[in-house]
């Protein structure tokens, strides 16, 4: 059997006995990786220097790379669902890790189009492909519990940021003597760039192929020991039935998820791209803020945690209460959070970092609960193409919420004197667009009948079987 | 398949046990 054919979704059948519990590592040591785009404010001072290009070419870089994220899993999110999860790791770990490789060549030789076009282009697309590519798997494993097994997979790019931050200063300072990652205005040497994205590439790929030697697809007519598929049509809004990608978008409930989604990210990025600043600015009297530039880079992991746990802390929890109910949670209470925030929030730097911090949380709930809602809407079927394409909601949300915080912070004065009443109109804004998020939810109907596939060609284990 | 599951599980957990702790570590920044 050749390597590539090895791949294929028919050879990654598992075998009687098979535990499911290898599924969720395997997943997440993609995700894991992947989730290191999260982390790349780590070396952007040393960018900035060694190109001697403003803030905004470098900041390029990783928008770039989230736009390819989007892309690529809509586009190729039905390739992956024909291929498979192997060959789609696979595939994901080669651009990833190729990414960071012609990056690496792009930071020796001085040429940036070659950073975006490594890390950004080549980068995003390992991104997209990774980051569904096990989504679909999980779901069919675990139909008894798929918030949980989806949780604890986009857990784990959540924390691809806490494990590449840390990693990145540390491999700085190994490979370059005066770089001091304590001091903010030290940055790092083009040299040591170079040797921590050819370290970064290398390590990625080795972790990332854990993930595809273990993965693979529950056999036809699988199911967990004790679990009676007729309970799951006894919940609301679950569907037994399959829709596929293609009828999927034309359907009202995917454009109201889309929306759901669209805002619950685009009010947590708000907070998250602005954090440190934030923190700052909230505890500012007299022109100087209480908090310094080491706490608030403390504030930023606290959010990183909050962030994470929530992923599969609220995701699990919607097993219980139902997706519907969930999401009424992350946009109604979510609601109130913000208008606290900007009313209460510069009472108390503790309560500042506990509204932040739900906040963050509900923002990773979102993301982790996602798929289990289009599994109970739309059936496993396509799951993961029609997951990819709603991740383009991601994107959008990507430049709408810096645009809408920054937007605002930019009419009411210059960065480093900003005060807490600065961030009310950005703020409450986001309480409005929590407020369009809450409404979309309430509308989110069962997909009609005559979306669903006939029954004889819905089941995929059965085509599986067939091939 | 326990040794593979024990492997798979224990990388997870130092993956993420490092990134937890090194979080945490900065984190504590925040309430000195």
């Amino acid at each position: 059997m050749s390597l590539l054919s090895a791949l294929d979704r028919q050879h990654t059948v598992a075998p009687a006995g098979y535990s499911r519990w290898l599924i969720p590592p395997a997943a997440l040591s993609v995700h894991l990786c992947i989730g290191q785009v999260y982390a790349t404010s780590v070396y952007k001072n040393s960018f900035v220097q060694h190109f001697g290009v403003s803030q905004t070419a470098i900041g390029i870089i990783f928008s770039i790379a989230i736009v390819m994220l989007g892309l690529s899993a809509a586009i190729g999110g039905t390739w992956v669902e024909a291929n498979g999860p192997r060959k789609a790791m696979f595939v994901s770990a080669c651009f990833w890790a190729t990414g960071f490789l012609v990056g690496a060549l792009g930071i020796g030789t001085e040429q940036l189009w070659l950073v975006y076009l490594g890390y950004g282009v080549l980068g995003g697309i390992g991104l997209g492909i990774g980051y569904i590519s096990p989504v679909s798997t999980l779901i069919k494993w675990f139909p008894d519990r798929p918030g949980l097994a989806t949780g604890l997979a986009i857990m784990g790019f959540g924390g691809g940021a806490l494990i590449a931050s840390p990693l990145s200063r540390q491999l700085l300072s190994a490979y370059d003597a005066h770089y001091d990652p304590n001091v903010a205005t030290s940055v790092a040497s083009g040299g040591s760039l170079v040797w921590l994205f050819l370290t970064l590439g290398i390590g990625y790929f080795v972790i990332m192929m854990f993930g595809v030697a273990n993965i693979r697809v529950p056999a036809p007519g699988w199911r967990p020991d004790g679990w009676d598929p007729s309970t799951v049509a006894k919940k609301p809004l679950v569907t037994t039935a399959n829709v596929a990608a293609a009828n999927a978008i034309k359907t009202r409930s995917f454009w109201l998820l889309w929306i759901v989604l669209f805002c619950n990210v685009t009010a947590g990025i708000g907070i998250l791209e602005q954090a440190s600043p934030m923190i700052q600015d909230f505890f500012r009297d007299n022109g100087v803020s209480s908090v310094s530039v080491a706490a608030a880079g403390g504030f930023v992991g606290v959010l990183s945690l909050f962030n994470m746990a929530g992923r599969f802390a609220w995701s699990s929890t919607s097993d219980l209460i139902g997706r519907k109910p969930i999401y009424m949670v992350y946009l109604g209470v979510g609601m109130v959070l913000y208008a606290l925030l900007a009313l209460t929030g510069s009472t108390a730097t503790a309560l500042f970092v506990l509204l932040a911090g739900v906040i963050l949380s509900f923002y990773g709930g979102g993301f982790a609960t996602v798929p289990a809602y289009l599994r109970d809407l739309f059936g496993t079927y396509q799951v993961g193409a029609i997951h990819g394409r709603l991740l383009t909601a991601w994107s959008a949300a990507g430049v709408a919420g810096p645009l809408i915080v920054n937007g605002f912070l930019d009419a009411q004065g210059k960065p480093g004197t900003l005060t807490a009443s600065a961030y009310r109109p950005a703020l409450f804004t986001m309480v409005g667009v929590l407020a369009i998020g809450f409404i979309a939810n309430l509308l989110i109907r069962p997909v009609p009948e005559r979306y669903h596939e006939p029954a004889q060609t819905t089941t995929p284990l059965e085509k599986e079987a067939a091939a | 398949m326990s040794v593979r599951l024990v492997i798979s599980w224990l990388l997870v957990a130092v993956l993420l046990g490092y990134g937890i702790i090194e979080t945490l570590i900065t984190a504590v920044k925040l309430f000195e």
